[in-house]
């Protein structure tokens, strides 16, 4: 199976000198096709930081970062910036979308930075919107929306450009039970119907066991990673296949 | 992101905060309206300037006198320096010098780029009238050499001696005291030109003034730069008013000490030089009205420095407006770059705004000054510049008002650096952890 993100020997220190605090200490961690990946622990244990490293977002202090087998470390950051636009989709506990803007507009801000033509990117947003089942709003100003909605319109720009992998960051942690199950719903279908890597970081456990794999992490250090069910093959190839329309609709921007 | 969507999308942002960014919109304005219309009243005057100097010759007419006498005529043309107290000459004359030879006058007369050149009368006319009235009018004429001299017309045409009689060019003013309705009636009038007499008037006081006749063959349009005033008459008549006033004066007493003439404007220096090896100089139009020009050009670098100071202060504005801007989108920063979008494009995002705020501000400034700058341009020719028809207060050059765009733009685009410099560096997870 493929690796699509590995992670070797990574330690992750904020600050400096006395103030130094080691949030990631020595993390090995492979990501594969097709994976739905928990990344589980208290609060202040690292799962974030661990997520923005893997994402890119972030630099570790030590050990490197392998996407695709290359050393992304070595990556300049437009490089990165370019990978990240390309492959990633990301979600946030706190939607993180602009308020005034609409939410068209909201979903096509990643086409836009890929300096897609505007016919085009807002072609792929009202497709991506049609699969969040978010057609009707549009037009709708972002702050209009409610929490739900709001998740499911930062989904719909997680998935606009296509990614290979979706981070999501507590994706229902300021959504009440049944608005989660949604978003979490949305999420898992990605995963299944389109082969799309999901790395899910949380604390809600009933979350963490949807996932075919739930990597526990207590203090900076990895203390658990089990692979709990064994039905990847079906979503590998399920990924082919998207892969393959991907690349068609990445080589139809050019 | 494309260019044209970080514009549109600076816009956007630009106008999110209505009141903050008109505020900074308005500071720039004060800036700009202050340039910009001074600026335009500046080149109304020059433009104003510039068709005087052009109806009484323009650079090709020259003044000419004994290189004695510079300080003194250059003095009373607004220039020089009459103050010095100087030795006496008995070669080159008491205060107005000596008279120009007619030796010296052939010499001239032949050095390279000078079309003509001629004595220049100084006649005491006395009155005009219309031949056979009653009413006589105080009057002063003056003959320069027709060449590239010519007058704003508004009527007939140029004098000249192909005629073999005496011809004036009179000014509107005359056609009311005159009877006449219009510019056209005057034309083919003749009229008499009176002068004194001066040695007959020691004989006879009160039988020593002459005449002459001319035929008005032009109305000149009005306007402030006539050469003193004076109307214009060709050299027949001149000769004849000359010659009158002259009868029975001793060749000791007349003084013929200026000269005045056409010449190559592009030849002005080596012209100058040639004279002065001959003993003259001389001053043209430009040289008397470049003190009109210097005291206006003073004004507007006052008015540029007030716009100038206006604009440091818009510029603070900027900074100001776009940091708060940087604080309240750390988040939107954040996300635009996790979603991938580079340091260098979030700068050029920012720059972009401060720019905008420079470039409406300017906008602002063109469009509010073209409205008061035209309608108070209008209103004065309906009343203290109705005289003056040809004369617009402001005239609005668009090579200097897209300079000044292009300025402010680039003053507002330093001024958003800074701002823009602390937008790019914000780190996409710090910027997202920020509540
Ligand atoms: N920029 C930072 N500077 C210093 N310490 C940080 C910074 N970011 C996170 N930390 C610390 O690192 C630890 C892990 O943080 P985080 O990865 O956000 O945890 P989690 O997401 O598991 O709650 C926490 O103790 C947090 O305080
Ligand atoms: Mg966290």
């Amino acid at each position: 199976m493929n690796k699509v993100i590995e992670a070797k020997n990574l330690t992750k220190i904020y600050g400096k000198k006395a103030a130094a605090f080691t949030a990631l200490k020595n993390i090995n961690l492979s990501i594969y096709e097709g994976e739905s990946v928990a990344i589980v622990g208290k609060s202040g244990s690292g799962k974030s930081t661990l997520m923005h490293i893997l994402a890119l977002l972030d630099r570790p202090t030590k050990g490197e970062i392998l996407i695709d087998g290359k050393n992304a470390s070595k990556l300049k950051n437009k490089e990165l910036n370019k990978l990240r636009n390309e492959r990633f989709g990301f979600v946030f506990q706190q939607f993180f979308m602009n308020a005034n803007d609409t939410v068209l507009e909201n979903v096509l801000l990643p086409l836009k930075i890929a300096k897609l033509g505007r016919k085009k990117r807002k072609k792929e947003a009202l497709e991506a919107l049609k699969i969040v089942d978010l057609e009707s709003k549009v037009k709708n100003k972002a702050t209009d929306l409610s929490g739900g909605q709001k998740q499911r319109v930062c989904i719909a720009r997680a998935i606009v450009n296509q990614p290979q992998v979706i981070f999501a960051d507590e994706p229902t942690g300021n959504l009440d039970s049944a608005t989660g199950d949604k978003i979490t719903d949305l999420l898992f279908d990605l995963n299944k119907k389109h082969g799309v890597t999901l790395i899910i970081v949380t604390h809600d456990e009933d979350l963490a066991k949807l996932c075919n794999r739930v990597v526990r992490i207590s203090d900076g250090k990895i203390i658990s990673d089990q692979t709990v069910r064994k039905d990847l093959k079906k979503a590998a190839s399920k990924k082919r296949e998207t892969e393959a329309a991907r690349v068609k609709k990445a080589n139809e921007r050019k | 992101m494309k260019l044209f969507d970080l514009i549109k999308t600076a816009n956007h942002n630009l106008f999110r905060s209505k009141t903050r960014t008109f505020l900074t919109i308005l500071a720039v304005f004060i800036g700009s309206f202050t340039i910009i219309l001074s600026n335009a009243i500046n080149s109304g005057v020059n433009d104003f300037i510039d068709k005087q100097v052009a109806t009484i010759g323009g650079d090709s007419f020259i003044e000419v006198f004994p290189s004695a006498m510079y300080d003194q005529v250059a003095g009373m043309m607004g220039g020089g320096n009459t103050s010095k107290v100087k030795e006496y000459n008995e070669n080159t004359g008491g205060f107005m010098g000596a008279n120009i030879s007619n030796e010296d006058l052939e010499k001239m007369r032949k050095v390279d780029g000078v079309e003509n050149l001629e004595i220049f009368h100084m006649l005491s006319t006395e009155y005009m009238r219309l031949e056979g009235a009653d009413k006589k009018y105080d009057v002063s004429v003056e003959y320069f050499p027709e060449g590239n001299f010519n007058v704003d017309l508004s009527a007939g045409r140029m004098t000249s001696n192909d005629s073999g009689e005496g011809e004036i060019i009179i000014n509107e003013d005359w056609l009311k005291p005159f009877g006449l309705d219009s510019a056209k009636d005057a034309l083919g009038k003749t009229v008499e030109v009176a002068v004194k007499q001066t040695a007959k008037c020691y004989v006879t006081p009160n039988n020593c003034i002459a005449s002459a006749k001319a035929k008005i063959v032009g109305v000149q349009a009005p306007g402030v730069l006539t050469m003193d005033g004076d109307l214009h008459i060709n050299q027949i008549l001149d000769n004849k008013l000359y010659s009158l006033s002259m009868e029975n004066v001793p060749e000791s007493s007349v003084q013929n000490y200026i000269a005045v003439g056409n010449v190559d404007p592009a030849k002005m220096d080596k012209i100058r030089e040639e004279f002065k090896k001959i003993g003259y100089d001389f001053i043209t139009v430009s040289d008397a009205v470049s003190m009109i020009r210097t005291f206006f050009d003073a004004i507007l670098v006052v008015f540029n420095i007030f716009g100038g100071i206006a604009l440091l202060a818009a510029a603070i504005g900027i900074i100001n407006t776009l940091f708060m801007s940087v604080q309240e989108r750390t988040r939107e920063i954040g996300l635009e770059k996790a979603l991938g979008m580079g340091k260098g494009k979030i700068f050029l995002e920012f720059s972009i705004e401060a720019i905008l705020l420079g470039f409406w501000g300017s906008a602002l400034g063109i469009l509010i000054s073209m409205i008061i700058g035209y309608s108070v341009n209008a209103v004065a020719h309906e009343t203290f510049l109705a005289d003056f028809p040809t004369f617009e207060l402001v005239i609005f050059n668009p090579l200097n008002m897209t300079i000044i765009t292009l300025i402010i733009m680039a003053i507002a685009f330093v001024a958003g650096t800074l701002p823009a410099r602390k937008a790019s560096k914000k780190d996409p997870i710090n910027a997202l952890r920020y509540e």
